[in-house]
């Protein structure tokens, strides 16, 4: 297939923060095609998060090409809404209205869908609605939807930004760290839930993660960053200790020790 | 020893020495208080009598002002509520403005000193001031009332926006949420209660304000205070005195009910 549509393509990146000289990210090319599943992987502050930003259209003042769902992205300005909505976001820390009820942030979701102005006086679609039922039925917390959601538990509430994500019925759904701050049972979970909605919804799927071992299960091509650059690219099964231990600074010896 | 064992021991030593300083200081202020207001203690003793006439006096309270003073306890209601409301309007702008995660500091910073230069001038100033540019009655009142607590509300307010966690309209602005949208579904939530409770506080703290407002020319009940104690009818300010408590205690209730609400 010569043309599958290259749904993200960055070509010549670099970004810096003003204070630091440090370059954050300095990627030569990405690409990556529609329905992939790739997990970003490095250390902290490796520009996992900076550059899931980037593709989200959040990132502003860097150089480069960036191409993200046909539209050639602007390190100034901010794209329109209706192009934001096709990529969903899950947060590390979740980033939900914590006095709004499941339903109340699920429907969140949907802001970039809707109406504008009827949305500011409680007027949303049926469309919207169906759309926010079935996420919040996706990841299994009905019969929560009406409760607050600063009453849940952590893994409760990731899911919920799940669900917040998918009511935006997005072509792409990045998360950023999304179980870092879980348990490991809660972790599997969310990361399942996270790969089948994905899979269900033919959406392509970014997630980025310190626990390589971990997300690794969950996609099939892998991407090592290190101080912003790509250390490697591979297919999931093939990441060796040695790409490992040079993306934290292990020793190979230790590699194994941490592997075994 | 470890150096982090001996730092904390220090630190504990300056602990004990500050606390012994803070009580020689406050100490050192209550005695040239003591000694500079030259108060007489032997007046106060002798005065045992005096004050009991006194209160005398206002026994039993004459009631056939009741009407006159309720009349004034709600001119005065009226004036802390609508001084409330518009401090309100003048607040959320100035908050908005005035709040860190907002505006550049060029503009915060200066906000925040003019707001502690607000709340700085006492209310009784302001009014008198009000009083010279618009005449007497309820108006400068309501002017004072709406000047005087805007210094704290504002504040009150900036400090609410600049609590609410970033990442939470990042999610907004990741879904395609618009400016309004993100005011509506990411702001409002988070810091409603917020605002209603102290914006409730500050009306209860308006309402007994705005009671020594008539003193001035102002409006409200205190023209009937200044009016009943100078001219010596202490049976018709226990009439007033009973009606202002009875007034205050209600508002301390209702404000007390819906804060509980809001939890």
């Amino acid at each position: 297939m010569a043309d599958v549509a290259q749904q993200i393509l960055l070509s010549e990146i670099a970004f810096s923060y003003r204070s630091q000289n440090a370059r954050v990210l300095d990627i030569d090319r990405l690409s990556i095609d529609a329905g992939e599943q790739v997990a970003f992987i490095g250390a902290t502050g490796a520009g996992k998060t900076t550059l899931l930003r980037l593709i989200d259209g959040r990132l502003f003042g860097w150089t480069g090409r960036a191409e993200v769902l046909g539209r050639t992205l602007s390190p100034r300005r901010a794209a329109p809404r209706n192009w934001n909505a096709n990529i969903g976001f899950v947060f590390q820390e979740y980033a939900l209205i914590e006095r709004s009820t499941v339903y109340q942030n699920v429907r969140n979701g949907r802001l970039g869908r809707t109406h504008s102005a009827l949305s500011l006086v409680g007027l949303f679609s049926d469309r919207d609605e169906t759309a926010v039922t079935e996420a919040i039925n996706d990841v299994g917390l009905s019969d929560l939807a009406d409760q607050r959601v600063d009453q849940l538990s952590g893994g409760q509430r990731q899911r919920v930004a799940v669900a917040r994500c998918l009511a935006q019925e997005p072509k792409v759904l990045i998360a950023d760290e999304p179980v870092s701050s879980l348990d490991p049972t809660s972790a599997e979970k969310v990361l399942d839930l996270v790969r089948a909605c994905a899979e269900a919804r033919g959406a392509t799927l970014l997630i980025s993660s310190h626990q390589p071992k971990l997300v690794a299960q969950y996609v099939d091509r892998v991407v090592g960053l290190k101080e912003g650059q790509i250390a490697f690219d591979t297919p999931a099964g093939a990441v060796t200790p040695e790409q490992l231990g040079s993306l934290y600074g292990w020793h190979v010896a230790d590699t194994a020790a941490r592997s075994a | 020893m470890t150096s982090e064992q001996r730092i904390s021991q220090q630190r504990r030593r300056v602990a004990d020495w500050s606390g012994f300083m803070v009580t020689v200081t406050v100490g050192v202020l209550v005695v040239w208080a003591w000694v500079a207001t030259d108060i007489d203690t032997g007046r106060l003793a002798d005065s045992g009598g005096r004050i009991g006439a006194f209160l005398g006096r206002m026994f039993p309270p004459d009631w056939s002002v009741l009407p006159t003073v309720i009349d004034g306890s709600l001119e005065t209601f009226h004036i802390a509520l609508l001084g409330t409301i518009a401090s309100i309007v003048l607040s959320l702008v100035l908050g908005v403005l005035a709040a860190r995660t907002v505006t550049p500091p060029f503009i915060h910073m200066p906000l925040k000193w003019l707001l502690a230069a607000i709340r700085a001038i006492p209310l009784i100033l302001v009014a008198m001031l009000m009083v010279g540019a618009v005449g007497l009655g309820p108006l400068p009142g309501i002017l004072a009332i709406a000047f005087h607590s805007t210094g704290m509300l504002a504040k009150f307010y900036a400090e609410a926006i600049e609590g609410i966690p970033a990442g939470s309209l990042a999610a907004l602005d990741s879904a395609g949420a618009t400016w309004l949208q993100k005011l509506r579904f990411g702001a409002w939530p988070l810091i409603a209660p917020d605002l209603v409770r102290d914006t409730l506080f500050r009306f209860e703290l308006n309402i007994r304000e705005s009671l020594v407002l008539g003193l001035v020319g102002a409006g409200g009940i205190g023209f009937y205070i200044q009016t009943y104690v100078r001219t010596f009818q202490y049976d018709k300010a226990a009439t007033l005195t009973i009606v202002v408590v009875i007034f205050v205690v209600l508002i301390e209730l209702v404000n007390h009910v819906v804060r509980a609400a809001l939890k």
